[in-house]
């Protein structure tokens, strides 16, 4: 799941140096834009849907996963 | 900036990132200079059926608006409307409705008038998908991105192909099969008679297939022939069938042989004097299509349908794919006719001992044409796809083409007929201005049906002595190598430039302008 997760966020930030520390605090690409593409990507990938609630929460790898592993 | 788009809505996710930049949500207070063209892109806000009429009533006043401010030589895509997400609870009021085809019809007639504006009919794309594709609430409620971001790849797929018909490029040949590709059945096989064209289906498939693609080829795309049949049995059939649409004339080659059909594909593309990448190859075989693909990847090779019925949705991909374009120049409707007229001035080549007594035979006549807002589409066309004798492959749109000129370049055009046909506007060169009394070729081309007769020379006589005349005294020019312009590597040496420097990929030259260039008394050139 770790490698999907990653290479959705590498495609979606055009950045193949993301790691598991990507958070939107560090991340300068990661916008309320590229967010929206992000969860777009990830509910295609994974093939589930995520409350607004839910995407709001989801700001760092870590937590995007958690999220992931909760509906999978 | 390369790209400014109007909208009411989020689409960002719609558009590559690079040289995009969004206006604020309905905002025509600024329309930024540096931007070569401009999209607009409202869409029909959500909400109760009478209030979005009243809104969207609005746009037309504040498209005008923007119209009127944005400059005339600068290119605007307007999306027509399409009503995403309202729901109608009186029927009977069709205010919105209403609204909505009034935008569309204005844009339409306005996009007529206004040469820089053009209509992008938004609907193409939302009728693939039902409603709930189309949009998406929980998106809308956390982004106001109405159109679902879900479909931002095949939207951008789509408006990429959109982009090439708004810039009038396509592909240039469609080669075709026979047998079970433009009839059903096998000729050698079923004989003339025997194929089935028109009357029942299959035959009426088959008629309406090549009454689209005589259609196609209308529009300015040239038809070809790569078959493996007798020959003389296929002329039996274009002459004597009567259901046939498409006969010997409508094609502009054909390689009916037995020889392996990349070689022949080869030999039509030098024939044609086009590239292997402007063509598409249809055929119902398999295997003749992986040889293809295998052996010339360049070519375009789409699946061909296995079904006689599903021709006609075939078609309609086929022009979605390569040949649509926004608006057909008078060169285009006239190309077939051309290709031909040149393989019969080939023919009368063989008579004459002296080439300059052959010139002569022809009737040349040149007009050197400038810059005018009747050749801007052709000049700019012809930047984008002439690919062999180009000088430099400076790519350009219309806009550029406008720009360059308003900054003081000379660029001409000009069109070439003879005894055999007019081949309408064949070549241009843009001169840029660098100082005072010195000027640079910044663009130099032909397109190749014209080439073999020492016109190339003649135009750049012509025009060097028009520079003269306004006193520029010294040329500097330049070869920028491609895959596909070697042969004219050496034309600034044979035209009496002095190589000045040269790497592997680009040689520079200048001229001074000291004496009257003369030119071969072997056309008639008129300067307008």
């Amino acid at each position: 799941m770790n490698e999907r997760i990653l290479r959705i966020m590498h495609e979606v930030f055009e950045d193949e140096t993301i790691d598991f520390s990507c958070s939107q605090g560090n991340c300068e690409k990661w916008d309320s834009l590229h967010h929206l593409n992000l969860i777009s990507e990830l509910e295609d990938e994974f093939d589930v849907e995520f409350e607004p609630e839910e995407i709001a929460e989801m700001t760092t790898f870590t937590k995007v996963k958690e999220m992931l592993l909760s509906k999978c | 900036m390369k790209c400014f788009v109007f909208r009411n809505q989020t689409v960002e996710p719609f558009f590559n990132e690079k040289g995009v930049v969004f206006s604020c949500y309905d905002d025509i207070s600024v329309i930024p200079k540096q931007a070569d063209v401009f999209i607009w892109f409202y869409q029909v806000p959500p909400g109760e059926s009478a209030v979005v009429a009243k809104e969207v009533d609005t746009y037309i006043e504040k498209f005008k608006m923007v119209l009127s401010r944005v400059e005339q030589d600068k290119q605007i895509a307007v999306f027509t409307l399409y009503p995403l997400a309202n729901t109608n609870i009186v029927s009977g009021n069709t205010s919105l409705l209403l609204a909505i085809e009034n935008f569309n019809r204005w844009v339409a007639e306005i996009s007529k008038e206004h040469k820089n504006v053009r209509i992008v009919d938004f609907s193409e794309f939302t009728r693939h998908y039902p409603k709930e594709e189309l949009v998406n609430w929980k998106f809308y409620f956390i982004s106001q991105t109405l159109l679902s971001p879900k479909l931002a790849k095949d939207f951008k797929h789509w408006w990429q192909r959109k982009e090439c018909e708004l810039a009038l490029k396509r592909k240039k040949c469609l080669v075709l099969d026979l047998d079970n590709t433009l009839w059903g059945g096998v000729l050698g096989e079923e004989g003339v008679e025997g194929i089935k064209i028109g009357g029942d289906y299959p035959g009426k498939a088959f008629a309406y297939w090549q009454q689209a693609l005589m259609n196609l080829k209308n529009t300015g795309v040239m038809l070809a022939v790569c078959s493996k049949n007798n020959e003389q049995d296929v002329f039996e059939v274009w002459g004597k069938n009567p259901y046939l649409i498409l006969r010997k004339d409508d094609f502009v080659a054909w390689r009916i042989n037995w020889q392996d059909k990349a070689r022949n594909i080869q030999e039509l593309a030098a024939e044609l004097n086009i590239g292997l990448d402007s063509m598409v190859f249809l055929d119902d075989n398999p295997t003749e299509r992986e040889l293809i693909k295998q052996l010339l990847p360049m070519v375009e090779v789409p699946e061909f349908p296995a079904k006689p019925y599903q021709l006609m949705d075939f078609f309609h991909r086929l022009v979605e794919d390569y040949f649509r374009v926004y608006s057909v120049t008078n060169e285009d409707l006239k190309k077939t006719e051309q290709y031909k007229a040149n393989a019969q001035r080939a023919a009368e080549l063989t008579k004459f001992s002296d080439f300059d007594d052959y010139l002569r035979s022809l009737d040349i006549k040149i007009d050197v044409l400038p810059l005018d807002l009747f050749n801007l589409p052709r000049v700019a066309q012809m930047t984008q796809k002439t690919n062999q004798f180009n000088l430099t492959t400076h790519r350009y749109t219309e806009n550029d083409i406008q720009q360059m000129a308003n900054d003081g370049a000379l660029i001409y055009a000009i069109s070439v007929s003879d005894k055999f046909g007019d081949n309408g506007i064949t070549g241009e060169i843009i001169l840029r201005p660098k100082d005072k009394e010195s000027m640079i070729i910044d663009t130099l081309l032909l397109s190749c049906r014209i080439l073999g007769k020492g016109i190339e020379f003649a135009f750049l006589d012509v025009i060097l002595n028009l520079v003269a005349a306004k006193g520029i005294k010294l040329i500097e020019a330049s070869y920028v190598k491609t895959a596909k312009n070697v042969h004219v590597a050496d034309f600034f040496d044979c035209a009496g430039f002095v190589l000045s420097d040269a790497t592997d990929n680009e040689k520079k030259y200048y001229l001074e302008l000291t004496q009257q260039r003369t030119v071969k008394d072997c056309y008639s050139i008129t300067i307008k």
